[in-house]
């Protein structure tokens, strides 16, 4: 059997490509207890949402209805895995809370809880935002002197007063950077524009992975008690590329880490993928849930890793094309190659 | 069948059928999902030494010393912190692992693959060694000299107190560290473990603090040699200022509950504990030894019986921490997923280059806050009275003094140890007084042990300070020489840089003193310092010189991170005269604190060109006194002090030479494997057809009494050799 690594993706994978994915949610009754909850929440249920006839980013990119969409996009594509073994569970930012689903460390309706709480808190508080900006070129070659610029950069800025700036998240290729308008704007203004689109500034995002999170991180503790959590059935990989080995983790390292560091300190996706590679040599890296965005972030880093030799994007292209490693979920050819459904 | 393939078998087949060995029920403070990290850790263990026993069949891996029986290893790591340096005996792959498990991040399959696979990327050594190590999880590598590591342990762990009066810019441990260092039962009895336990008891029962835990891993045997029963229980559970703990180190619960005591009173009280730890050995020494060889097959069957992965899967169970097929599911699942881990790994880069096995010799430099030197008011404080003697010529012995006691004021990390250094200053008083400046915290009159003297400093300068320690003489380094060239020398080039010992050694020695101590007292023998990759030796020949190389070798250490050995020629402490009595040339006055000589920048004096003589320490004294008669054959000559006898600086010594028709060399070391020897081929080999000749001392032992020369050159001799060259 082939083994796998399963990746759960962030906020911001869920756009009007993905509008009507839960159709194909293989636990309908589970799905319709989220939707209970979120009705009984006063909030729109996800069955509602992901049947729009049309995709508003101000209604489906608020934090309260992405993560929950994004998280039962993931479970649902997690639950519909066939003929792989999954060796570990991974994700990027709110993709830690699907992840801990994934891995068993929390409940299906234990991980929406969770997810949905977080996701609530963090758009009621919406402190700062974030934008993206990539430090490898277009080839994805690594550039570590230029990272370490950017994020020289980054700390300048961030010292100066009335500027809030921090690493949000290491994704690959690119630096997710946070702050307050100030501090974000002085970032764009002393980065050239690369890529036709970079710096990004990411709608409806607020400034995660950063100490400007700590009164939601607070509040987060205040909501979501020990007792959701569990020990994980499978490895999980952190944002610090750690390994939570099943039977190994305490709950309680486990939340504070989640309602915690995870809240308040840089992401490091490249870090857990750098991890997932090296420690358990998966013959897949799935990423399930919905877009797609997420596959260069993955191969980035393990570009970043030297992973297999890979130093630049042709090479990925040239291993991915002789035999599919990276699989992503919301494309139909990939997704049949870990479900056994036919596209 | 392979041993190693037996004892997985056994296992597989036990566990299956919940045939465990006997032992106690699980008792004391592991919590369940400690025992599941202990148990994993021993797993991957236990699976790693089967994967590089499988990779060296393939021609994949190539070092396959295991740690499979001393799982218990893991249970010790978690009873202690990831900050705790651990100096690792070579059967402690459990220890790394759970340790990795205590720091976010750490990929231990991974990387101790790397490591069994010599390649670049091996985190530690970057290919050169199979070794345990990682600076990021505070465990300096060890290679496999038998206990070598044991006196720099208690140094390390002397260092932590010594740290919280002054923490030097670059420590690296936390203020309530404690070290850990361990070792077999075989090597407990080697003379430089005895030697540390020695001195960490000397230590400690005079109430200085030393946080060291050694740990003794008692397999009962020594490749094929046993260990008398109870012989480790019997010499070591009654020894003053050392505690002894007694646990079964295949009883992980066991393990853990006496390493926690063990290493609670480490901590709390400062003071050092024996950990006497059972353990078995699986599969023999190493890859090669088959035990069953020397050991009957039923013995070494009842051995494997004994398993610590069974005991530990029988205890989990009892315990209800997790069931029998679960531990079996996880023993098979880390055994597919290192398989395929290594599949990965061993396809990673190896060194190919002379080049790059030799990149980390020579340690990274690094970045020390500037110091802008001591005030006056705090040097006329320190000097008092010799401030103003600096404006007269002195003896080197003087000079000296002044050159450390600038050099202390200037850097509060310096820190001297050795035999009388403190309080009585030295035997020839070049310490003299530096008690009274800096106090004996930073004066530190050591027990008789030379190798604990360079223990000390080598497990100092991992935590930051720059140690210069002394040896009385050149000849009793000998005994400790290994604690240089195996331990201080090598742990940059194991550690690909990452862990550092700089150092600046001082050693009194050389020949000529008149009529003096005979050959203890007068060694004149540095072929030991000299084959010594990456070590730095310098030899001074005069006061002024002597202090401004002093302050490069300080420098090399502290910015560059070097071992450097300074060997201070004993006959020259007191030289004042050089041709005749009163005649004071032999004295200098004190150089300018910021005057150096460089690394390799060797001293010519005069401009002949008929002849130079090429020497160094004593060989320059005796050239100059020789020079007038020289001079009054006709013969123009110059002197050429080489001054660093290592690396031999073959660029200015041929630039120094450049234009003279004829060289001598003068050499004080033996006729063979002196220093003349590199000397020679050097300059055949850069000054081709230049006539050339040596003048060295005999091979020869020195003599006590009127013939206390007789073995070595002298101007006399010097002056023949001059005459006969030119003829």
């Amino acid at each position: 059997m082939k083994t796998a690594v399963l990746i759960c993706p962030g906020r911001g994978t869920y756009t009007k490509t993905e509008l009507g994915s839960l159709a194909k949610f293989p636990d309908q009754g589970l799905l319709a207890r989220f939707d209970a909850e979120r009705a009984r929440l006063g909030q729109e249920t996800l069955t509602a949402l992901d049947g729009a006839q049309s995709y508003s980013v101000s209604r489906h990119s608020r934090g309260d209805n992405a993560s929950a969409l994004i998280y039962a996009c993931t479970l649902g594509d997690a639950l519909s895995l066939n003929g792989v073994e999954v060796v570990a569970v991974t994700g990027n930012s709110m993709g830690w809370y699907s992840a801990l689903a994934c891995a068993g460390a929390l409940s299906p309706m234990d991980g929406f809880t969770v997810v949905n709480t977080m996701g609530t808190l963090m758009q009621e508080a919406l402190i700062g935002g974030q934008l993206v900006y990539p430090f490898m070129g277009e080839d994805w070659a690594d550039a570590p002197a230029r990272r370490e610029e950017l994020l020289a950069l980054v700390d300048e800025i961030g010292d100066r007063p009335g500027h809030d700036l921090a690493l949000s998240i290491d994704l690959g290729g690119m630096l997710v950077i946070a702050g307050n308008e100030a501090g974000l704007k002085a970032f764009e203004a002393a980065v050239p524009p690369v890529q036709g689109r970079f710096p990004l500034r990411l709608g409806n995002h607020a400034a995660f992975h950063t100490a400007l999170q700590a009164p939601v991180a607070a509040k987060g503790r205040a909501a979501l008690p020990i007792s959701l959590f569990t020990q994980p059935a499978k490895p999980l990989i952190d944002g610090r590329g750690n390994v939570w080995w099943p039977g190994a983790a305490t709950t309680a390292a486990l939340r504070d880490y989640t309602l915690g560091h995870q809240v308040v300190e840089p992401y490091d996706f490249s870090a857990a993928i750098r991890s997932a590679a090296r420690e358990f040599a998966p013959d897949y890296f799935i990423v399930p849930g919905p877009g797609t965005t997420l596959g260069g972030a993955v191969a980035q880093s393990l570009i970043r890793a030297n992973w297999r030799g890979l130093s630049s994007k042709a090479d990925f292209q040239r291993l991915q094309a002789e035999n599919p490693f990276l699989i992503s979920m919301a494309l139909p050819d990939q997704r049949t190659l870990v479900t056994g459904d036919t596209p | 069948m392979d041993r190693c393939e037996i004892v997985h078998d056994n296992f597989l087949r036990r566990v299956a059928a919940r045939d465990f060995p006997m032992g106690k029920a699980p008792a004391g403070p592991l919590s369940p999902e400690l025992a599941v990290q202990a148990f994993r850790a021993a797993c991957l263990t236990r699976v790693l030494d089967r994967q590089s026993r499988a990779m060296q069949r393939a021609g994949q891996g190539f070092y396959t010393i295991g740690s499979s029986g001393h799982e218990g290893l893991a249970a010790v790591a978690l009873a202690l912190r990831p900050t705790d340096m651990a100096f690792l005996h070579y059967r402690d792959a459990a220890f790394q692992i759970a340790r990795a498990g205590q720091v976010p991040g750490e990929n231990p399959a991974w990387d101790m693959l790397l490591s069994f696979a010599s390649s670049t990327d091996d985190p530690i050594s970057g290919g050169r060694h199979k070794v345990l190590g990682s600076r990021r999880l505070m465990i300096p590598p060890q290679t496999s000299t038998i206990a070598s590591h044991l006196p720099k342990a208690v140094g390390a762990a002397y260092s932590v107190g010594a740290a919280r009066r002054t923490r030097p810019e670059h420590a690296i441990l936390p203020e309530d560290a404690m070290v850990m260092c361990s070792f077999g039962d075989a090597s407990a009895n080697h003379s430089t473990a005895q030697g540390a336990f020695n001195t960490a008891q000397w230590t400690s029962y005079q109430s200085v603090p030393l946080p060291l835990l050694f740990v003794c891993e008692d397999n009962g045997i020594g490749i094929s040699t046993k260990t008398p029963k109870g012989w480790v229980e019997a010499t070591f559970s009654a020894r003053p200022g050392l505690k002894y703990f007694k646990a079964d180190g295949l009883d992980m619960y066991d393990a853990y509950r006496v390493a926690s005591e063990a290493a609670d009173y480490v901590r709390t009280r400062k003071k050092p504990a024996f950990l006497h730890l059972r353990t078995i050995r699986l599969y023999g020494h190493a890859g090669a030894d088959m035990p069953t060889t020397y050991l009957p097959r039923e013995e070494v069957e009842a051995e494997e019986a004994q398993d610590p992965l069974l005991h530990s899967v029988r205890l989990m169970d009892q315990a209800g921490v997790m069931s029998a097929e679960q531990a079996l599911a996880i023993y098979r699942d880390t055994g597919a997923r290192v398989a395929r881990v290594a599949g990965d790994a061993v396809k990673r880069p190896r060194l190919k280059t002379a080049a790059e096995v030799m990149a980390s010799i020579v340690p990274p430099a690094r970045v020390c806050k500037p110091t802008n030197g001591p005030t006056p008011e705090a040097r006329e404080k320190a000097f008092g009275g010799d401030l103003k003697a600096m404006d007269e010529p002195q003896i080197m012995s003087r000079i000296i003094n002044w050159a450390l006691t600038d050099l202390m004021l200037a850097h509060r990390e310096i820190v001297m140890m050795g035999e009388d250094v403190g309080r009585k200053g030295g035997v020839y008083g070049v310490t003299q007084k530096l008690t009274a400046r800096f106090g004996p915290d930073r004066m530190i009159d050591t027990l008789l042990d030379e190798q604990s003297i360079l223990g000390l400093a080598i497990g100092m300068a991992q935590n930051g300070f720059v140690p210069m320690p002394e040896i009385q003489f050149l000849a009793y380094l000998h005994n400790a020489e290994d604690q240089l060239r195996g331990e201080a020398a090598t742990l940059p080039f194991f550690s690909n840089g990452q862990f550092t010992n700089p150092m600046v050694l001082r050693i009194a020695g050389l020949g000529y003193q008149k009529g003096f101590g005979g050959h203890f007292h007068n060694d004149n023998s540095v072929a030991v310092l000299r084959d010594i990759p990456g070590v730095i030796l310098a030899v001074p020949s005069n006061g002024a010189d002597a202090a401004r190389m002093l302050r490069e070798c300080v420098r090399l250490a502290r910015e560059e991170q070097r071992v450097v050995v300074f060997l201070e020629p004993i006959a020259l402490y007191p030289m004042r005269d050089v041709h005749g009595e009163k005649d004071g040339l032999w004295m200098t006055r004190y150089p300018d604190p910021s005057e150096r000589i460089g690394l390799g920048e060797v001293g010519v004096s005069g401009d002949g060109a008929d002849l130079a003589i090429v020497t160094f320490g004593n060989g320059v004294y005796l050239s100059n006194q020789a020079l007038p008669q020289i001079e009054a054959a006709g013969i123009k000559a110059r002197i050429v002090d080489t001054r660093w006898l290592s690396p031999l600086p073959k660029e200015a010594l041929t630039a120094a030479v450049q234009g003279c028709k004829n060289i001598l060399i003068v050499d004080e070391t033996r006729h063979s494997g002196g220093v003349a020897e590199a000397l020679m081929a050097h300059f055949h080999e850069a000054a081709p057809g230049v006539p050339l000749a040596r003048l060295t001392a005999e091979d020869s032992f020195i003599a006590t009494g009127p013939a206390y020369a007789v073995t070595m050159p002298s101007s006399a001799q010097i002056v023949a050799a001059a005459k006969g060259l030119m003829a």
